[in-house]
């Protein structure tokens, strides 16, 4: 039609930017019978067709919402008539702990919804496209990262732990070398830890000969999560020492066949907390020389450049030791040692606990604070024990290209989603991510909280313990226990 | 425990003779029950056809006595009083049934209600059947019964909570332990027309004509029951099915616990057998004579 | 890369609410556009001609088509770039149709929707690959599951076809259902004489490998190339020897052994040929009546065995069959109607199934065909038939309707009247279902000329008044007034469930199944014989309730499927599937772990563990693809970068 002539009108500014994902067999389906049936809906959604909605990975979603998106819908086919029999089981698992975890970051979980449509439900698909677009309206433009204010926060690390924490007994050290000795000769490596830089200092340490364990050093100073290194060695016998914290990391690794339980020895150390060193060197500050390092049953004294510093562990363990209720891995090979056994419910971690309590927008504000300080150096993905991507992590591609080169803050913080969505169900909440953080981004917040969501809606799975257990992203029941997804039409 | 006992009605007049051998049963297991103080009306019959709330207000006031008086459960022997208690009970559970319930009554009644049950439930359910066989001075061997629970006692399933609602089992399974033969009844649940007396005499006579022919047919020597409408009706007015139905049954239908207590050991006068109108006569001399001979 | 850009006013479809030269203006601006027009109708002919000219003459590498739904006319627009000698996946759609002309009337804002979704194409293209079908081999045999009458006639037509068929059946005789019942509506004609001849052929077809008494084990493979693992049950009968003489049966003492054939309205005895036309016609020893194998003595039919066919230490035997294709058929099942108490739950002996009246009234059955009640033998002068036992009740949880009990209802009361001329029927009905072709007319006549009566009501109670009769108690919605009914048999019209078994199969067969078990077709309407699973296709009442014709036809269709699908030495694999990029994967198997097909295998590339798509078995969902946290795997044609395109050209903050 020639008459047709183009108006400049304001559609492009009253328009909210709206993205649906809509698998090809039953929800595109219906938006086509919708047009069919010449049903009148807003203009504002844009549709991407995607196979099937088990293909939407919920990066897609968190991108498009981080890169200016108001709203995103996906819909797929209604479960049980799924064209790939199981694809949309997977979907609304994924889909549904996306929707808890954005809250988090600052984002209104009202911007992203999820729902079902067949390919005969043109009339439901318009009351979809109708009302999720409202919904879009009525919560406005979303707000951006860049746009807001800055908002410094420090975490409050005045806990009470759940048992009393302390240095440990002094006698340990030379059963647990005597215990490695014994096993040495069958294993090629034993990984524990030792002094580093400085007597306070300690690093991992591969223990091959007899010679190496002299050096070796436990109690508040066994702070890495050795774990890590399990996967590099793949088909070498390794003995680790283990906190019963590390020891989930192990179970892990194991659940997702990525060590074999044959080729680990598990000495399995008791733990009454260890140095969060990221405050004692705050407290330390730039020092010469540690001239004397003493412990006694609570406390680490230190002495650096003449100035005397006491570390009492119930002042300077990092969080996740004030909730700690495994002082002790149980399954291990090797007890050296043993733990009491600790009841009571962990309270929120601190990190969480300050997230908590903000509003979306200062959410937002505050990561916009805390990733400016990223300098993309990816320790925290280093680190990690269930990164095992490593050489190949997707922050680093082209294909996929997920990031950009880009310093935005944004961007920065989009790989921490990346991070925290690729461990859901996963992250047995070691912090090791945030204890390598080099400029002290409490980005461990982000786990912990996708763990809360993942134990709300998988009655209680918690990661790591269970090595039969199918991690819950990587499943599915027909019915879904506590995930409501109807509620939405 | 502390069993709280609702009489109803009917015990106090169509139905002494259940009210008797009921409380003769009790005694002889060794329940002992505590009847409500004060109790009322349980608002089944005029009330609840007219007033869902005051039928329910009715009832609530007997089970906030109860609840008061400190008893863990509460038996009735009646169907219909059971069948109203526990429907309000249900209803006390919906905080705007109960508020208008509150409203018709002086007292609010209490929080928690204790459960109700059939006095027949609370025997299965305190008693074993090797206990009752051990306590049975008289055998029913060489008896052939039937029984006939009307249509309340297992309906609705859900609330009744009495097993297969279109065939239930207990009393057959009770007197069948003491001996009795115990007749397949298809009909034990069907409708006897009580709820028609008045208005539709005809329709009451023929479905209570059914329930005999099928009875009488079967060869039974007696229709056992449980309920006192259905007792009343299918005895007192089972000249009136026989001139509807141009028959001349003339079955007895005594209660159960009636045919219990015999077996117990109560004598048929501490039963109220002489209440009954179609005479029992022969099936409570077989028994006294019996003890384990046959007819 | 070289785009061109098509946007089609569809007549007025599009153009009436979109500006199309304008959006083919903006999409000029777009990356590597280089052509843009808007032609009035793209996908007719001329507009094809003018893509493929426009290809040659801007020597294009990609082509968007802005229009319709892709639903439509995306194989179209496949094949007209194909045409010009481009790769077929280089090319994308833009639904600007029904996603946008047909669904507002502001122009302004529909043509700034269509360049978006125009931009959003081009995005989407400037990512794309070229694509190509792998061709593989198949094995041009099919596995029947089944040897009912959908299976026997999917299996002879496939036979018939050239095609090697491999029927396996649970029973020690095919037929099925059919072969059970008397006569078959409408028409009144033996059901032994028209299935029996099909039985035969089977037998005979030098096609058709049979494996009686056997049940499917376990199925691996995909299309073209499944390996099924069949489990031979043990019939305690050397089958080679076996001349089905029946010797054995006329002299085996256990003579009270369940008849399974029979419904079980007479005993049998332990070892038994089913019934006299049986295929094969070999005996089976049930070992739960058997005296030898129960009690260890007795032995008589090995003594009378002229060939000496009886092995007491016969054992299960698995055997392994290599096929391209299967046909699901595995039937019905009536189901465990003694949940209705109202109906005596099974206490009367007067109260039988429909099934088990065909085996009464049937010729070869236990009484020769002459009806007559199981309690005592007398000939029922009152027959009451019951309809929907069990169909349609929500509140057994069975709403569906079986789909053939009024039909068959009507038969048997026509049959009842030909068997004993002075005897009264009466049905009771809910509606009467019958949409065949003569069936209503069927209907009629069992009233009509029958005089057979039908009340519409449910019953509420059928029990025995003592005197040898039942009561029937019901109502008639009609008049409006309860009747009562003195029958001497009442026959139940049960219904249908699928077959036992049947989930435990569609695992196996990795097809779905509904909540009562019946196997998901791939579509229900359009594709009522394909699974969502490529070369599995179903035939008979295991899809839904249906009659003999229908299942017939199915079975027909089932085949002409198969046939298509052997048409050819070789298949071409749709190319949008998964790829593993060997060098990303680290091997840690969570693709392996959520594919729905179990199309991913583990392989050991340079002494490490890597993820492998099985090309033919994955159908392209892309599970795996967002399972993976290092990209390894991507689906073709819906990678991460595909997908990251088109959001990013939406989304750019």
């Amino acid at each position: 039609m020639s008459g047709v002539t183009s108006q400049n009108t304001n559609a492009e500014h009253s328009e909210l930017r709206i993205l649906g994902f809509l698998c090809n067999w039953c929800s595109y389906g219906g938006a086509d019978t919708a047009g069919v049936a010449r049903a009148t809906q807003p203009t504002d959604l844009r549709i991407i067709r995607v196979p099937c909605s088990g293909r939407v990975d919920p990066l897609f979603i968190a991108k498009a919402l981080f890169n200016g998106a108001d709203g995103v819908l996906v819909s797929g086919c209604h479960p049980r008539d799924c064209h790939y029999s199981a694809g949309n089981f997977y979907a609304r698992r994924r889909l549904e702990v996306l929707k808890h975890f954005l809250p988090i970051l600052g984002i209104d979980p009202a911007r992203f919804e999820y729902t079902w449509v067949s390919a005969s439900e043109g009339e439901r698909w318009k009351q979809v496209v109708t009302r999720f677009t409202e919904q879009i309206h009525a919560l406005g433009p979303a707000p951006k990262f860049e746009d807001s204010h800055p908002l410094h926060a420090m975490v409050d690390m005045a806990l009470a732990p759940l048992a009393p924490l302390g240095t440990g007994d002094p006698q340990l050290l030379s059963s647990v070398k005597e215990a490695i000795r014994k096993k040495l000769p069958e294993l090629d490596c034993v990984i524990g830890w030792k002094e580093g830089r400085d007597g306070l200092h300690t690093v991992p340490h591969f223990i091959r000969t007899e010679a190496d364990l002299e050096e070796l050093r436990i109690g508040p100073f066994a702070i890495h999560n050795l774990a890590t290194y399990l996967p590099n060695y793949k088909g070498k016998k390794i003995g680790i020492l283990v906190k019963g914290c590390d020891a989930k990391s192990v179970v892990e690794l194991l659940q997702e066949n990525l060590i074999k339980r044959e080729d680990v020895f598990l000495f399995a150390l008791p733990c009454q907390g260890i140095l969060d060193m990221g405050r004692v060197d705050q407290v330390l500050g730039r020092y010469q020389h540690i001239t004397s390092l003493k412990t006694d049953d609570k406390t680490v004294t230190v002495v650096a450049d003449g100035k005397e510093h006491h570390f009492p562990i119930s002042q300077y363990a990092p969080s996740k030791c004030y909730s700690c209720t495994s002082r002790m891995a149980q399954d291990a090979d090797m007890l050296l040692g043993n733990a009491t056994q600790i009841q009571g419910t962990p309270q929120t971690p601190p990190e969480l606990a300050m997230l908590d309590a903000m509003s979306l927008s200062e959410r937002m504000a505050f990561w916009k604070s805390a990733m400016d300080r990223c300098i993309r150096c990816y320790a925290c993905r280093n680190s990690c024990p269930m990164c095992v991507c490593r050489d190949y992590c997707v922050s680093d591609s082209r294909d996929p290209h997920w990031m950009s080169q880009s310093d935005a803050t944004r961007e920065k913080l989009f790989f921490q989603v990346i991070h925290t969505l690729h461990l859901a169900g996963r992250c047995t909440g070691c912090g090791e991510c945030q204890r390598s953080c080099p400029v002290g981004i409490p980005i461990l917040a982000l786990r912990q909280h996708c763990a809360r969501v993942i134990r709300e809606l998988f009655s209680g799975y918690e990661p790591g313990t269970d090595p039969k257990a199918v991690p819950p992203l990587l499943g599915y029941q027909v019915e879904e226990e506590h995930i409501k997804e109807r509620e939405w039409k | 425990m502390k069993i709280a006992y609702y009489p109803g009605c009917s015990s106090q007049g169509s139905s002494l003779d259940y009210e008797l051998s009921t409380q003769a049963v009790l005694r002889r297991l060794g329940i002992h029950v505590v009847p409500i103080k004060d109790w009322n009306c349980c608002g089944s019959t005029p009330a609840h056809a007219v007033s869902t709330e005051l039928s329910s207000a009715l009832c609530a006031r007997n089970l906030d006595l109860a609840a008061k008086d400190g008893a863990e459960c509460i038996i009735t022997p009646c169907p219909s009083c059971l069948s109203n208690l526990k429907a309000t009970t249900k209803r006390l559970q919906d905080p705007a049934k109960r508020a208008r319930i509150n409203e018709l009554l002086d007292n609010p009644v209490a929080e928690t209600v204790p459960e109700t049950t059939s006095v027949l439930q609370a025997i299965v359910r305190l008693t074993t059947p090797e206990t009752i066989k051990s306590m049975a001075k008289r055998s029913l061997k060489g008896l052939k019964l039937v029984v006939y629970y009307g249509c309340l006692m297992s309906r609705p399933h859900a609330l009744m909570d009495f097993g297969d609602p279109e065939n239930p089992m207990m009393i057959e399974e009770m007197l069948a332990n003491l001996g009795a033969t115990m007749l397949d009844f298809p009909l034990k649940t069907a409708c006897c027309g009580a709820s028609f007396g008045i208005p539709n005499r005809p329709m009451t006579a023929k479905n209570s004509g059914r329930i005999l022919e099928l009875a009488k047919n079967l060869g039974a020597d007696a229709v056992v029951v449980c309920c006192p409408l259905c007792q009343m009706n299918l005895d007192l007015r089972q000249d009136q099915a026989n001139q509807a139905m141009h028959t001349h049954f003339a079955m007895p239908i005594p209660y159960y616990t009636q045919i219990l207590g015999l077996a117990l050991g109560a004598e048929p006068d501490e039963l109220g057998f002489n209440k009954l109108i179609v005479p029992a006569t022969k099936v409570v001399s077989h028994i006294l004579q019996g003890t384990g001979g046959s007819k | 890369m070289r785009i061109g850009v098509f946007i089609c006013h569809c007549g007025s479809n599009i153009g009436g609410t979109v500006d199309c030269a304008q959006v083919a203006k903006i999409a000029e601006g777009f990356p590597d556009v280089v052509y843009s027009t808007d032609p009035m109708y793209t996908c007719a002919e001329p507009g094809q001609a003018a893509i493929e000219a426009a290809i040659h003459e801007h020597k294009l590498d990609g082509v968007v088509v802005a229009s319709c739904s892709p639903r439509m006319h995306e194989p179209t627009f496949r094949r007209t770039v194909a045409r010009a000698g481009l790769n077929p996946y280089m090319f994308e759609m833009a639904n600007i149709r029904e996603h946008v002309s047909w669904i507002g009337k502001d122009v302004a804002a529909n043509t700034h929707k269509a360049a978006e979704l125009v931009k959003l194409a081009v995005a989407k293209l400037r990512q794309d690959h070229a694509l190509t079908s792998q061709e593989f081999p198949v094995k041009r045999r099919v596995l029947v599951i089944g040897g009912g009458v959908a299976g026997i006639q999917a299996a002879l037509d496939c036979a018939d076809g050239g095609i090697p068929v491999v029927m396996v059946e649970r029973e020690p005789t095919i037929g099925g259902k059919m072969a059970k019942l008397d006569k078959t509506f409408p028409t009144v004609d033996c059901s032994a004489c028209i299935l029996g001849p099909k039985m035969v052929d089977v037998a005979q077809h030098p096609n058709i490998t049979l494996y009686a008494n056997a049940e499917i084990e376990d199925i691996s493979g995909y299309v073209g190339n499944f390996t099924v693992t069949i489990r031979k049950k043990t019939t305690y009968v050397d089958w080679s020897k076996c001349t089905g003489c029946g010797t054995c049966t006329e002299k085996c003492p256990a003579k009270k052994s369940f008849d399974r054939f029979n419904e079980g309205v007479a005993n049998t005895t332990a070892i038994t040929i089913a019934f006299p036309q049986a295929i094969p016609k070999k005996a089976v020893i049930d070992p739960k009546f058997c005296r030898q194998l129960t009690k260890g003595k007795c032995g008589v039919c090995a003594k009378v065995c002229p060939t000496g066919a009886i092995n007491y230490e016969m054992k299960d035997e698995l055997i392994t069959e290599e096929v391209g294709s299967i046909v699901a058929a595995t039937g019905y099942d009536l189901m465990d109607w003694t949940v209705y108490a109202e109906y005596g739950g099974g206490r009367y002996p007067d109260v039988i199934t429909s099934l088990q009246y065909e085996r009464l009234m049937n010729a070869s059955g236990p009484t020769g065909g002459h009806i007559v009640r199981p309690s005592d033998g007398k000939e029922p002068k009152s027959v009451v038939f019951i309809q929907c036992v069990g169909s349609r009740d929500p509140s057994i949880g069975r709403p569906y309707c079986s789909g053939f009990c009024c039909m068959y209802t009507a038969k048997q009361a026509i049959l009842t009247k030909d068997h004993i001329p002075d005897s009264q029927s009466y049905v009771f009905y809910m509606d009467i279902r019958s949409p065949g072709k003569m069936y209503d007319e069927f209907t009629r006549r069992a009233m009509e000329e029958y005089g057979t009566e039908y009340i519409r009501g449910r019953v509420s109670q059928v029990y025995p008044d003592g005197k040898g009769q039942m009561v029937v108690m019901g109502m008639d919605t009609l008049l409006g007034r309860p009747v009562e009914i003195r029958a001497d048999l009442v026959v139940l019209a049960v219904g249908i469930e699928a077959s036992k078994g049947a989930p435990a199969l569609a695992e196996k067969l990795r097809i779905s199944y509904d909540h009562y078990g019946f196997f998901m077709e791939s579509h229900v309407k359009l594709k009522p014989v394909e699974t969502n699973t490529a070369g599995v296709f179903l035939a008979g009442v295991c899809q839904g309730a249906k009659d003999i014709p229908a299942s017939v036809a199915q079975g027909s269709a089932a085949a002409a499927k198969v046939l298509t699908l052997f048409a050819k030495d070789t298949l071409q694999s749709d190319p949008q599937i998964a790829k593993v990029d060997i060098a990303r994967c680290v091997g840690c198997g969570k693709c392996i772990r959520t594919c729905p097909y179990g199309a991913i295998k583990e392989t050991v590339v340079r002494n490490a563990e890597k993820a492998q798509v099985i090309e033919t078995m994955c159908q392209g969902c892309g599970v795996c693809t967002s399972t993976c946290p290092q990209g390894a795997v991507q689906l073709s044609h819906a990678t991460d970068n595909q997908i990251l395109a088109e959001v990013n050209a939406l989304c750019q903050a």
